[in-house]
């Protein structure tokens, strides 16, 4: 999983992928990969089974490892 | 009591008269020697900035040249060319006057803009756009701090020479916040090389969502527009073409839009990231007037030329982060604000434009990782 330094340097931040279903709106959190961008075709729905869009990339902060 | 006799003198010397002459010694060295002392302890600060400085500036070129070997495949080794880059200048134009200065920087700007391109692109062994735009902020991110550094040892330098104090008090009292930026830059290294989209991006989040699915035409240099419509309005969104790091040519395009292409809008709604100010929160939303795009200022000139021509009213909409949240991958705050950007984007819609009106929404910022 890609992670990056957090803003006071303690925490780290980890980078998740949303996919979401326009057809049922559902969302799915996964790791970040290289090559992920929004807008980009994701997996087909666990739900639906239509296929899914990249919706967000973004980082959110996970306690230090020691 | 202790007493002591001088030889020379022959006077008693108390140990009270011994503390009160190192006090006395004390006050007159202090009251002489403050600023020497000062400006040692300032040499010191500054000198370990330096130092992490130069780290950094290292750690910045060493990551693009590694890059432009293993990602970009470069032909020949690129560390000599790098170099050269590094120390690359962009001469601004004269301002003594400053009739049609705008349009010179926009001239010198241009031009520096495409010889990067150029070269990088003449670097690496492949054109994947994507590649070759991450090179060229790595190389840019590469340039800065190598600039920053050279800047800071000059004064560095010239405070130690000239021994002047109030050179080197005031180099320490800014070091914090210089660091604060150089660790910013080089924490966009890491980002730019995944290609994962930066808080700056938030902008061109939003107006992706309305070009889903809708047909793309460039509208000016790495500028990409759709029309769309919502709630009877007909929209011309326009971004950066993404996923490449690109922040394209906005106020060309809305340009273009209103002189070339006819469009008549009764509104022009501007979606940006903003800088916050300290205490204030992450992700946070702010409306205004105006044209949100930050910048050399070439771009805002010609956006609210084009505007205040058409007599067309400016919107903001703003998120505020940090420098080092603007340029590194988009926190979860700030993501989750595009939702929020969204609702407030079709209320000032609804608000300031009535069905059948042509609006123009823009959404500006670097646009790595988001497409469109």
């Amino acid at each position: 999983m890609s992670s990056v330094p957090g803003t006071d340097k303690k925490t780290k931040l980890l980078v998740y992928t949303i996919e979401e279903c326009p057809a049922c709106g559902q969302k799915t959190k996964r790791a970040f990969a290289v090559g992920d961008y929004v807008t980009k075709d994701g997996a087909k729905c666990t739900k639906c089974s239509s296929q899914t869009r990249v919706s967000l990339v973004y980082a959110e902060s996970s306690k230090p490892s020691r | 009591m202790f007493i002591l006799y001088s030889d020379v003198l022959q006077v008693p010397f108390d140990t009270s008269s011994l503390i009160s002459l190192f006090w006395i010694g004390f006050i007159m060295i202090t009251f002489f020697y403050q600023t020497r002392l000062q400006s040692y302890l300032a040499l010191n600060d500054i000198s370990r900035g330096l130092n992490k400085l130069t780290v950094m500036k290292d750690k910045a070129r060493k990551e693009a040249i590694d890059y432009l070997v293993n990602v970009g495949k470069a032909a020949n080794d690129p560390t000599q060319r790098v170099d050269q880059f590094l120390d690359y200048v962009t001469i601004m134009p004269v301002d003594i006057d400053p009739a049609g200065l705008v349009g010179k920087i926009d001239h010198v700007v241009t031009t520096n803009n495409d010889r990067v391109r150029q070269e990088v692109g003449a670097l690496l062994n492949q054109n994947n756009p994507v590649t070759v735009s991450i090179s060229e902020n790595l190389l840019e991110v590469a340039t800065s701090l190598n600039q920053i550094h050279k800047i800071v040892r000059h004064f560095y330098l010239l405070g130690k020479k000239t021994n002047s104090y109030f050179t080197l008090i005031q180099l320490q009292m800014l070091m914090p916040m210089i660091i604060q930026e150089a660790d910013a830059l080089l924490n966009a290294v890491d980002s730019f090389k995944m290609g994962q989209p930066v808080g700056d991006g938030v902008g061109p989040v939003v107006v992706s969502r309305f070009m889903a699915g809708k047909e793309k035409r460039v509208v000016a240099k790495d500028t990409v527009m759709a029309i769309t419509e919502y709630k009877g309005r007909k929209l011309y969104v326009l971004k950066a073409d993404g996923p490449m790091a690109y922040v394209g040519q906005p106020g060309v395009a809305i340009k273009k839009i209103i002189e070339e292409m006819g469009a008549k809008p009764s509104a022009i709604i501007m979606i940006d990231a903003a800088l916050k100010l300290e205490g204030e929160k992450t992700g946070e939303i702010a409306e205004g007037v105006g044209a949100a795009i930050g910048g050399i200022g070439v771009e805002k000139f010609q956006i609210e030329e084009a505007a205040t021509k058409a007599r067309v009213p400016l919107y903001a909409i703003l998120v505020k982060q940090s420098i080092l949240e603007a340029i590194t991958v988009m926190r979860k705050e700030i993501a989750e604000a595009a939702d929020k950007v969204t609702q407030v984007l079709n209320r000032v819609i609804e608000e300031k434009t009535k069905e059948g009106d042509e609006v123009l929404v823009a959404g500006i910022g670097n646009t790595l990782g988001v497409a469109q």
